[in-house]
């Protein structure tokens, strides 16, 4: 009698605990937020940017350099007096890769920052899994990383600042078959991730149209770390070029597991989920030549880009890339929408944004057409030369 | 075609064996005391950081690295035994179970915590091992150095193994503690320290096959014990968990199947049939290929 009521209390607690617990951790949300002042209305004197993106994860590289770029942004915009006389603060935390996360964040964003606008995320597949969040709470959120297909048709609140892979992808191939002379091309896809299955397909067509052919394809799971099998195969069919579309832990990996099995000149070719420094950490001296596209090169920079690089070098101590690049510009593309319509409230200013033309980011000229595509110029096509991505060639586009 | 299957079939057996260094340590401890050790995957990846640490900080020799953290697992199974298991011993296996996974979420995100969640690169094989040379085999396959290093090494621990298994005494106390506990405690064998020798044993080899597995693969990520765990314990069980030539002979069949599966151009669904072929085997022969006996009755 006595150790059933005792056991009767202990499971009463433990049952009050876990639904207290529950009902803080649901409104909590992220990891490391910074909390503005209170919960309610927006205030009068701040204006709020989150940032979506991942710190410590797979793409961890990606989500620091957005935030770092979007911060030293938000610093010049302060020091020059802010948004319309308010101070931007840039509203902090980190999904790790994981989707049920990044939505979390998005949520406590809109509902408890209450933010004007979120910048993120840098990965196609997060994007478009948050994007539909943001759209129907009427706040606008604008990638400064996904080059997907199929983002900012999800809605009128849906911008992105990149270089889209319907533009790098074929600028790539046609190097790649006209400059470098590579036709038999083994194409490999991560099929758990969109911005590769995507990627592939844009790869595959422009292959198939200026004349390539593709001898194998394979697959893999972002995640694995075996793909003996998968080179394997590839190597059995030999191939002149490997082209992959998935992001830089796994290309490292292929490229070493390559080598090892003795494809000894073959290189990589891919998208910017390459642009990373693990791609070489991780590969070694396999991916040295490996070539991709890239909307950013801190090479041959304009007044602007150079200013913005010797800044990030001098208060971050950080070398200029495609990311912090487009954080950078991504907020300040924001805040001249916010400028030109004078409100900070989204839906106040989602259409001046729309209408953003030939703004001189220092990632590019950027423009956003009509159905809110970015077009920017030039098209970086970069390749690993000392472990390092040097630029190979400028191709310009029309906008 | 044909230089392809063999390749892969290679391939298999390279990945295979190190389920089966991993499974070894399963289906021992299920085996003896009749608990599933979800941590066991990361012991794996502990003893996989352990290499990784003493050749980057430590600037061991490779070989020095890989005894030394088959020793350090060693003595990380033995306190997690005494830790985490012992106490649970007389209650229900259920709760043994489950502060089985609550070792397993500690220990990797104990990782995480101390090493990052981003992968972390093995040196590259020329630096501490052999410059990576292809042998020509039959029919135009090929097979590299560290493939037969990487089969060789598992299987002189295996052979290892069950010499000590059948052949010395402490062997036979596992043996004999392993099929019936408590006559054989009985019978004056000191359980507790059997017990613990089982876990040191299983442990080391899982420490073993972590080691190999990071230079084999060239990388090293605080949850990579999570999938090998869960392919490892299918290896177990596909072999008769409680078999210790079943969790060999199941960790070789594993890892063939998934690469032929890649090798016919399913390299999507690899983890898909590996879990696949689990849910067959528990299906229609629960107790494995090899397994023994029947179940215990009350």
């Amino acid at each position: 009698m006595f150790k059933k009521k005792n056991l009767l209390l202990l499971v009463s607690f433990i049952l009050i605990a876990a639904i207290a617990g529950l009902a803080a951790g649901c409104g909590g949300g992220g990891d490391t937020a910074e909390q503005g002042e209170g919960g309610g209305a927006a205030d009068a004197d701040v204006v709020k940017i989150g940032f979506l993106g991942d710190l410590t994860g797979d793409t961890a590289v990606y989500g620091q350099n957005t935030l770092t770029g979007m911060k030293m942004a938000a610093e010049e915009l302060n020091a020059a007096g802010g948004i319309l006389g308010k101070q931007v603060q840039i509203v902090e935390a980190d999904h790790r890769y994981d989707k049920a996360e990044a939505a979390n964040i998005v949520q406590k964003y809109i509902t408890q920052d209450k933010v004007s606008a979120i910048v993120g995320d840098p990965t196609t597949g997060i994007t478009k899994a948050t994007a539909p969040i943001s759209n129907g709470a009427k706040v606008v959120q604008i990638s400064a990383g996904a080059t997907g297909l199929e983002v900012v048709e999800i809605g009128p609140y849906v911008f992105r600042n990149t270089l889209l892979d319907t533009v790098g992808g074929p600028a790539t191939i046609d190097y790649m078959i006209n400059e470098l002379g590579f036709k038999k091309v083994a194409l490999i896809t991560a099929v758990n991730s969109d911005f590769s299955v995507g990627l592939s397909k844009i790869f595959k067509e422009a292959i198939l149209e200026k004349g390539g052919e593709i001898v194998v394809e394979e697959s893999l799971q972002e995640g694995d770390t075996d793909f003996s099998g998968q080179i394997s195969n590839i190597k059995s069919k030999n191939p002149e070029v490997i082209v992959y579309s998935g992001y830089y832990t796994e290309g490292g990996l292929l490229m070493k597991e390559a080598r090892k099995q003795g494809m000894a000149d073959i290189i990589m070719i891919g998208g910017d989920g390459l642009q990373a420094p693990t791609f070489w950490e991780l590969g070694g001296d396999a991916v040295e030549g490996s070539v991709s596209y890239c909307g950013f090169s801190p090479e041959q920079p304009t007044a602007e880009t150079a200013k913005f690089i010797e800044d990030l070098k001098a208060k971050y101590n950080m070398e200029a890339e495609l990311f912090s690049a487009q954080g950078y510009d991504a907020v300040k593309i924001l805040a001249a929408a916010m400028e030109k319509a004078g409100s900070t409230d989204p839906k106040e200013f989602v259409d001046e944004l729309a209408q953003t033309k030939d703004f001189p980011g220092v990632s590019g000229v950027t423009t956003f057409r009509e159905n809110r595509e970015p077009i920017k110029s030039p098209v970086y096509l970069l390749q690993v030369k000392d472990q390092k991505w040097t630029l190979l060639k400028k191709v310009p586009v029309e906008m | 075609m044909l230089s392809n299957l063999i390749v892969q079939f290679i391939n298999g057996i390279a990945l295979g064996s190190t389920y089966a260094l991993i499974a070894l340590g399963y289906t021992m401890v299920y085996g003896i005391i009749l608990l599933i050790n979800f941590a066991h995957g990361d012991i794996f990846m502990a003893g996989a950081f352990v290499g990784l640490l003493l050749v980057t900080v430590f600037h061991v020799h490779i070989i020095i690295a890989f005894l030394g953290a088959m020793l350090f697992c060693m003595i990380m199974g033995i306190i997690i035994e005494k830790i985490a298991y012992k106490p649970l011993r007389r209650s229900t296996r259920l709760a043994a179970l489950i502060s089985a996974i609550g070792v397993s979420i500690f220990l990797s995100n104990l990782a995480n915590l101390l090493f990052g969640a981003k992968p972390t690169s093995f040196p590259p094989t020329e630096q501490i091992l052999f410059k990576i040379q292809t042998y020509e085999l039959v029919a135009g396959a090929q097979i590299t150095n560290l493939q037969i290093l990487t089969i060789v090494t598992s299987a002189l621990l295996m052979i290892g193994l069950q010499y000590f298994i059948k052949k010395s005494r402490t062997g036979k106390a596992m043996r004999a503690t392993s099929q019936d506990y408590d006559t054989a405690a009985l019978m004056g064998i000191n359980v507790n320290r059997i017990i613990s020798y089982t876990f040191a044993i299983g442990s080391s080899l899982a420490a073993a096959g972590g080691v190999l597995v990071g230079i084999y693969f060239g990388v090293v990520k605080y949850n990579m014990g999570f999938m090998v765990g869960l392919k490892a314990f299918t290896a177990a069980v596909l072999g008769g968990i409680g078999s210790i030539p079943g969790a060999m002979f199941g960790g070789l069949a594993l890892g063939i199947g998934e690469m032929l599966a890649v090798a016919v151009g399913l390299s999507s669904y690899r983890d898909a049939i590996a879990f696949g072929i689990l849910i067959l085997v528990l299906l229609f022969k629960p107790t494995g290929l090899f397994g023994t006996q029947i179940q215990k009755k009350v």
